[in-house]
């Protein structure tokens, strides 16, 4: 069935009037009360459009009560007598009620009976108990005991009738007086059947409410075995019977008395549990944090990097070289996992086995296991993680390597920099004396200010040209200081020669010669160090990389440093040799004096 | 919401109540309450107190709060119930106890035109008539009676309840509850802590499902009598003595000093009333210091005893009174001092009448003893559910000080106090609780009817009333 809308619609023309019409008359109902604006002109009501504001506000007209409802005739209320069948003495009261309609009217007189109303309505609310109750042949063969005369078992199972099973109350109120027994008449064997606790000399025994309840339920037990046999008892039965056969008052006292000690602790302890608690509370919180921040560590670790070849495809494996560096690649990615398998525990709590049987498990493993080479192959990685084939990475030879002058950095810095800045920051060290003498020994070598292409290569030789270079001027440094320790010894030898006896100098000349003892070792370290100290400033970034390196995975790092500096930091053999070179030139001031 | 039409019954369903014009009596030392229940406070209260007047046939006895203020000639005032809070003279509080059922509540009805006799056409029917007017003298003859009675009392007392109840008053069905249980169902609880702190008694009742734990009760006698007592010796111990004259005596006064002796007309009696008397009137101007003036004390958590702080209650500012001759003065540390004793029984005020309290009747002693004495599985819900009623725990801050002193006691577990904050409820509780009671449809069943007793006697009530 088309409706003019639908052609409508198919003729791609606009709604027409008539179906805006259908369209308000299938609103949705809750509209209707919103029209219903009251303390709203209907000119601003109209301003509200079809959405009308969602709190609508408007006045509340004042409104009575509602008058009361007089339905003809006055019910008058009596005090209707009632008795209550929960009585049996059927006391009768009386309580205010309608008086009924139904009944004749009083024609009679006005003092015809009033109907008692035995019909009450919490007459429901009175509920009996049920006591297990036996006979005195049960009692006899299945029931006795050592401790309970027949008549304090009855007593017990009335208290517990008249108490409705509150053991608290029933153990308050619990008083059994033995009656005074008439003396036993016959020595017959029938009077020794009973509990000596029966005889009348046997004062009332102080029972707790463990005793009464182990009474009872022991009572409970062997009444319930006896009408339901074990066999045919139901689940419910079986376990309520259980509990009934498992109940121990010792075990019941000492759970109180331990309640007790709990309730009964001093202030401090309270404090203290409290204390505790809360302190538990903060480090179990602590551990859900750092739970979670390692959670997301290791996400982080193991998440994806977008790789731009993955989206070429197959396409990037046509060439013979690509297919190569896959199967290389392949190879390593196996090589790794062999030394995963056979390092130690991965270092996160992340067991091995958690992730074998998941693609790119091994990545996984290794990454966990040493992180420098997961750094590295943080791409590879990415890729074997999703299952599409690999995009080749180029693995050159060193020797080819060393043709394309590609090289390979750990970390880059970020930003452009040139060449020749970095040689030019070679040149310069931390004071001026010494850069000036740097540059007239580069001078000397004839070497130019500016080096006309600054490759990486020619910076490496620049380097350790200008370590050389620094080496050189340390060299010469101490040659110097040796010769004026030389001359000023040679002096004092010359003036003692010359005044022969006299004593002062001769403390002077100990404490120079300790002097020298101490200079020469000083000298050697400030002269195997001294190489690192001009080149310090120029590769500092680098020596900070290459010491996370080592952290990381203990792999040496074959790259510009020495041993020397790695065991020596530069800028401490500077002041070392600042302040022999100070004490130098004390010593060559006092020798002038 | 729609107001409830006057006129129209509540739904049962709402409250299970089920009125049946039961009558609640709750005797105490000071008061006796009554009223009907359903309620919500006793229509009336009158002192328990009587007074006798030795006229020349024989003595004569006068009830209720006029008659025993009035200064007549040779008025002795006496009171039925022993100090122990059991009652020791049945006779005259049998009849203080009508006297405050019948004076508010039944009255002395008129009996019906139709059934007095006088519109009768004939004399058939006279006999019938004359035991139906037999049964209207009795002042209950048509109420149901619950009365109340301490948690304490003896089996004997409780036969003689039952006894006054439907042999003098002629009630057709009587119950006899403690006040313990009553305070804790007007509190809202069926279990409880109960501690009533009432005019010659405290006591502490451990209420478990609407039943007193017997062996918990605890009193003793350190409650609203002492407290006026300890005030007697402050007055007569302070240098100079603090006069303690009652309204009765004083014609007119003019304004002193605060410590200037009092200049007032003192009025004279040709035969005064008796010693008896001026001891009440002198306990109703103590009643009126102890309202407004005494204070507990509370100290920091951890020393809120006096003792251990009273340099520190010294720079408090202090509460002036006004005796009724006009002497007046301004009370600092002494209005502390007062009632310390309830807690602290070395602080007591002693003299050679009055010895120094034992320490163990202290309230913090019984309640530790009360708590004690019940199983351990009960005791964390008690602790959470401490009723404070009676009429002295309106002492000012009183309910401060137990809570402290329970939290001394009890320091690992929650511990609970509920103290209404309205005056009635807490000096009415036990009543309260009993019009709550008497006017449940379901208790109906447990009222002991006329036949009953008359078919099981007195005991009965030993029986019924557990």
């Amino acid at each position: 069935m088309a409706s003019s809308r639908d052609v409508r619609d198919m003729l791609g023309l606009g709604v027409g009037g008539d179906a805006q019409k259908t369209a308000v008359q299938k609103r949705p109902k809750p509209a209707a009360p919103t029209r219903k604006f009251q303390g709203v002109a209907r000119e601003v009501a109209a301003l509200y459009g079809e959405r009308p504001p969602p709190v609508a506000v408007y006045e509340e007209k004042k409104s009575y009560r509602a008058k009361r409802q007089h339905a003809g005739l006055v019910r008058p209320w009596i005090q209707q007598p009632f008795s209550n069948p929960a009585r049996s003495d059927g006391l009768i009261l009386k309580h205010w009620r309608r008086k009924p309609t139904t009944q004749p009217a009083p024609t009679s007189g006005d003092d015809t009976p009033v109907v008692v109303d035995s019909n009450y309505e919490f007459a429901k609310y009175n509920v009996q108990v049920e006591v297990p109750t036996f006979t005195d042949n049960e009692y006899e063969a299945y029931l006795r005991s050592e401790d309970w005369s027949r008549e304090e078992t009855d007593y017990l199972l009335d208290m517990i009738k008249e108490y409705y099973y509150r053991w608290p109350i029933i153990a308050d109120r619990y008083d059994w007086q033995p009656p005074p027994k008439p003396e036993p008449t016959d020595e017959n064997g029938d009077t020794n059947v009973h509990a000596l606790s029966a005889l009348p000399f046997a004062p009332p025994k102080d029972r707790s409410i463990e005793d009464l309840k182990a009474r009872f339920y022991e009572i409970s037990a062997k009444l319930m075995k006896l009408r339901i046999p074990q066999e045919e008892m139901g689940a419910a039965e079986y376990a309520r019977y259980d509990i009934l056969t498992n109940f121990s008052p010792t075990t019941e006292r000492h759970r109180k008395n331990l309640a007790i000690a709990l309730m009964s602790r001093p202030m401090d302890e309270v404090k203290e549990e409290e204390f505790l608690l809360a302190e538990l509370q903060r480090i179990n919180m602590a551990a859900n944090r750092l739970d979670s921040e390692r959670i997301e560590l290791r996400e982080r670790l193991d998440a994806p990097m977008p790789n731009t070849q993955v989206a070429a495809g197959l396409t990037s494996f046509q060439s013979s070289q690509a297919l190569q560096a896959l199967i290389q690649q392949l190879y390593q990615q196996d090589r790794s996992k062999k030394r995963a398998s056979g390092s130690g525990p991965p270092r996160l709590s992340l067991s091995a086995n958690d992730i074998i049987g998941t693609p790119g498990s091994a990545q996984h493993s290794a990454a966990l296991n040493s992180a420098a080479s997961a750094r590295r192959q943080t791409l590879p990685n990415a890729a074997a993680n999703q299952a599409t084939p690999q995009t080749p990475i180029r693995t050159l030879t060193p020797a080819q390597e060393h043709r394309f002058n590609v090289s390979t950095h750990d970390r880059l810095t970020s930003g452009v920099t040139f060449g020749s800045d970095k040689l030019l920051k070679m040149r310069q060290a931390k004071s001026n004396v010494q850069t000036q003498k740097i540059a007239a020994a580069l001078a000397q070598l004839g070497i130019q200010e500016l080096i006309s292409i600054p490759t990486s290569r020619v910076g490496e030789v620049f380097e350790r040209l200008v370590g050389k270079v620094g080496r050189l001027l340390d060299v010469r440094k101490v040659r110097e200081k040796e010769e004026g320790e030389c001359r000023v010894l040679e002096e004092m030898r010359r003036r003692k020669a010359e005044q022969g006896s006299a004593e002062g100098p001769k403390k002077n000349e100990i404490s120079d010669s300790q002097d020298q003892s101490t200079d020469p070792n000083a000298n050697m370290n400030a002269g195997v160090g001294g190489e690192g100290t001009p080149a310090g400033d120029a590769d500092g970034e680098v020596d900070i990389d290459a010491e996370g390196e080592v952290d990381a995975d203990g792999e040496t790092d074959t790259r510009t440093q020495t041993p020397s500096e790695a065991a020596m930091p530069p800028a401490g053999h500077k002041r070392s040799a600042s302040v022999l070179s100070q004490t130098s030139i004390q010593s060559s001031k006092r020798a002038r004096r | 919401m729609s107001t409830p039409n006057p006129s129209a019954a509540p739904n049962p369903s709402e409250y299970a109540g089920d009125e049946v014009s039961a009558i609640v009596l709750d005797p105490g030392y000071s008061t006796t309450r009554a009223g009907f229940a359903g309620e919500d406070v006793p229509k009336s209260v009158v002192p328990s107190f009587y007074g006798v007047l030795d006229s020349g046939s024989g003595p004569r006895y006068v009830y209720g709060e006029n008659a025993i203020h009035n200064p007549l000639a040779g008025l002795e005032i006496k009171n039925p119930w022993s100090s122990d809070g059991i009652v020791e003279d049945w006779e005259a509080a049998s009849k203080v106890w009508e006297y405050a059922i019948t004076s508010r509540l039944t009255g002395a009805k008129p009996t019906d035109p139709r059934k007095n006799g006088l519109n009768d056409p004939s004399g058939e029917d006279m006999d019938v008539d004359m035991e139906g007017l037999e049964d209207n003298e009795k002042p209950l003859s048509d109420s149901p009676l619950l009365m109340t009675e301490p948690g304490w009392n003896s089996a004997k007392a409780r036969e003689k309840y039952i006894e006054i109840a439907m042999e003098e008053w002629g009630t057709p069905a009587f119950y006899l509850a403690k006040t313990g249980v009553l305070a804790a169902f007007a509190a809202g609880k069926a279990s409880g802590l109960v501690i009533d702190i009432g005019a010659s008694m405290t006591s502490v009742t451990p209420v478990l499902d609407g039943m007193v734990l017997k062996k918990g009760v605890q009193k003793s006698s350190l409650a609203g009598n002492f407290v006026s007592n300890q005030l007697r010796l402050i007055f007569e111990q302070s240098q100079p003595k603090i006069p303690l004259t009652p309204h009765y005596m004083v014609t007119s006064k003019t304004a002193v000093d605060a410590g200037a002796p009092a200049q007032a007309v003192y009025r004279q009696f040709a035969t005064p009333p008796g010693d008896s008397f001026r001891r009440l009137e002198e306990e109703r101007v103590l009643t009126e210091f102890k309202e407004s003036v005494v204070e507990i004390w509370n100290g920091p958590p951890g020393q809120h005893r006096f003792s251990q702080n009273e340099d520190s209650a010294r720079s408090l500012p202090g509460r002036p009174f006004e005796m009724p001759d006009g002497w007046n003065q301004v009370f600092g540390v002494e209005r502390f001092k007062a009632a310390e004793g309830l807690f602290d029984a070395a602080a007591a005020f002693t003299d050679e009448q009055h010895p120094r309290p034992k320490e163990e009747q202290t309230i913090p002693k019984l309640i530790q003893a009360a708590i004690s004495s019940v199983d351990a599985d009960q005791r964390t819900m008690l602790q959470n559910h401490i009723v404070v009623t009676g009429g002295s725990s309106l002492l000012y801050k009183i309910t401060d000080r137990l809570g402290a002193e329970i939290n001394a006691l009890f320091p690992s577990t929650r511990n609970k106090l509920h103290a209404p904050g309205q005056v009635v409820e807490r000096k009415y509780a036990a009543w309260i609780g009993g019009s709550i009671l008497a006017s449940l449809g379901s208790f109906h069943q447990l009222w002991i009817s006329k036949k009953e007793y008359e078919e099981h006697g007195v005991n009965i009530v030993e029986k019924r009333c557990k």
